[in-house]
């Protein structure tokens, strides 16, 4: 076809296209992701079963919080990977805060006086938790590639990973629902870890999945 | 600030709510910037391949630009990546540097026709003989030991001639500049 008359054929309606539509296809797929991650969660590791008084505890909310701020900048990087040409600076600095809170909150817990440094870390389940956290992610990972195939992405390893960090910090706020720890040096080490290991899954598959 | 930003970006807005006539103006004034953009990077066909999936790919994801982000850059963000796509397709290694949007939008089809047809102005004013070797050799590329069999010359002698008319056609540019707006 000569490229004139792609133009016209192109431009002979155009739809006009709402605001917000990049909003709603993220929101509309990614809460369907969420609600798998929520499903897994359920089925295959269920609720602690103190979780009427853990909603009262300080580590919980450390928990809940960090992985939040995380999810939340994550997001925001999603909805800058999805369109072109689009600077992704502003999330990257802002994921800063939460890291940088979570370390200064395991600093205080592990200088308190008659503080248990290795069990602060440690806690019971550190060999489970970052894969467990990763698991819960999966639903909410794909869903999130998903969407985002359905928008832009240009740069699809920095897409991936972008991906990869919401769905790794959805995953883990999610998790919380489940396991019992509360240290924050616990929360800076396996949480993160987890996170960590979906970004890194997200970057490796986003240049495979996410061409368009 | 990219000169032709606030124009496309005026189009696009318009586009986005539904007004063809500036959505065939914008695409028609991209196209212009797509294909030296592609030109100068593929292949004469690959180029125009190029230039149509980035216009089909404009026009599918055009609810992805952010209003208040520069038009430009977002054009630009597409048009690398379908870049990168045609170096992956031919197996070329993908490596496209990431500039900015003024790679895309510096330069466009006009200027580099102009520049095209100024050289051949300036190509005219040399007699026949040397002409045909400054256009074999310096333009179109081919070898001196080609132009030297076909013309009978030396291969010092094609040289010669060559770096002469070149030495010519700078003085005549030199002193003739008010000539060439003519």
């Amino acid at each position: 076809m000569r490229t004139d008359d792609l133009i016209a054929q192109l431009s002979v309606s155009v739809e006009p296209v709402k605001s917000g539509a990049v909003a709603r296809i993220l929101l509309g797929t990614i809460a369907l992701g969420l609600l798998g991650s929520v499903m897994v969660m359920l089925a295959a590791i269920g609720l602690r079963h103190d979780l009427g008084t853990a909603m009262a505890s300080f580590g919980m909310w450390t928990k809940l919080v960090y992985t939040f701020a995380i999810a939340a900048f994550g997001f925001w990087l999603v909805e800058r990977a999805g369109r072109p040409g689009a600077p992704m600076k502003r999330p990257l600095l802002l994921l800063t805060l939460p890291l940088l809170a979570i370390v200064l909150l395991s600093v205080l817990q592990m200088s308190a006086p008659h503080a248990d440094m290795p069990g602060l870390v440690m806690g019971h389940s550190s060999h489970v938790c970052a894969p467990l956290v990763l698991m819960t992610a999966l639903p909410t990972l794909a869903a999130t590639f998903w969407a985002l195939k359905r928008l832009a992405p240009t740069r699809l390893t920095m897409a991936g990973a972008g991906a990869g960090l919401f769905a790794g910090a959805a995953g883990a706020f999610v998790y919380c629902f489940h396991c019992r720890e509360s240290a924050a040096p616990f929360i800076a080490v396996w949480y993160t870890l987890g996170i960590a290991a979906t970004t890194a899954l997200g970057a490796l598959l986003g240049p495979r999945l996410l061409r368009w | 600030m990219i000169a032709q930003e606030a124009q496309y970006r005026d189009w696009m807005l318009a586009a986005l709510m539904g007004d063809a006539g500036a959505y065939r103006m914008l695409l028609s004034g991209l196209t212009r910037h797509l294909r030296s953009y592609f030109a100068r990077r593929l292949d004469a066909a690959a180029a125009e391949d190029a230039v149509q999936e980035t216009l089909i790919a404009i026009h599918a994801r055009r609810a992805t630009y952010d209003p208040s982000l520069p038009f430009t850059a977002w054009v630009y963000g597409i048009a690398r990546y379908k870049l990168i796509d045609e170096f992956r397709r031919i197996k070329r290694r993908a490596t496209v540097p990431l500039e900015d949007a003024g790679d895309l939008f510096g330069h466009d089809e006009t200027a580099e026709a102009i520049a095209r047809r100024d050289v051949t102005k300036l190509l005219d004013k040399l007699p026949e003989a040397k002409r045909a070797l400054v256009k074999d050799i310096k333009l179109d590329g081919g070898s001196v030991a080609d132009a030297a069999r076909r013309t009978g010359m030396s291969e010092s002698a094609v040289k010669v001639s060559v770096h002469r008319a070149i030495k010519s056609l700078g003085e005549e540019l030199k002193d003739g500049s008010g000539d060439a707006d003519r």
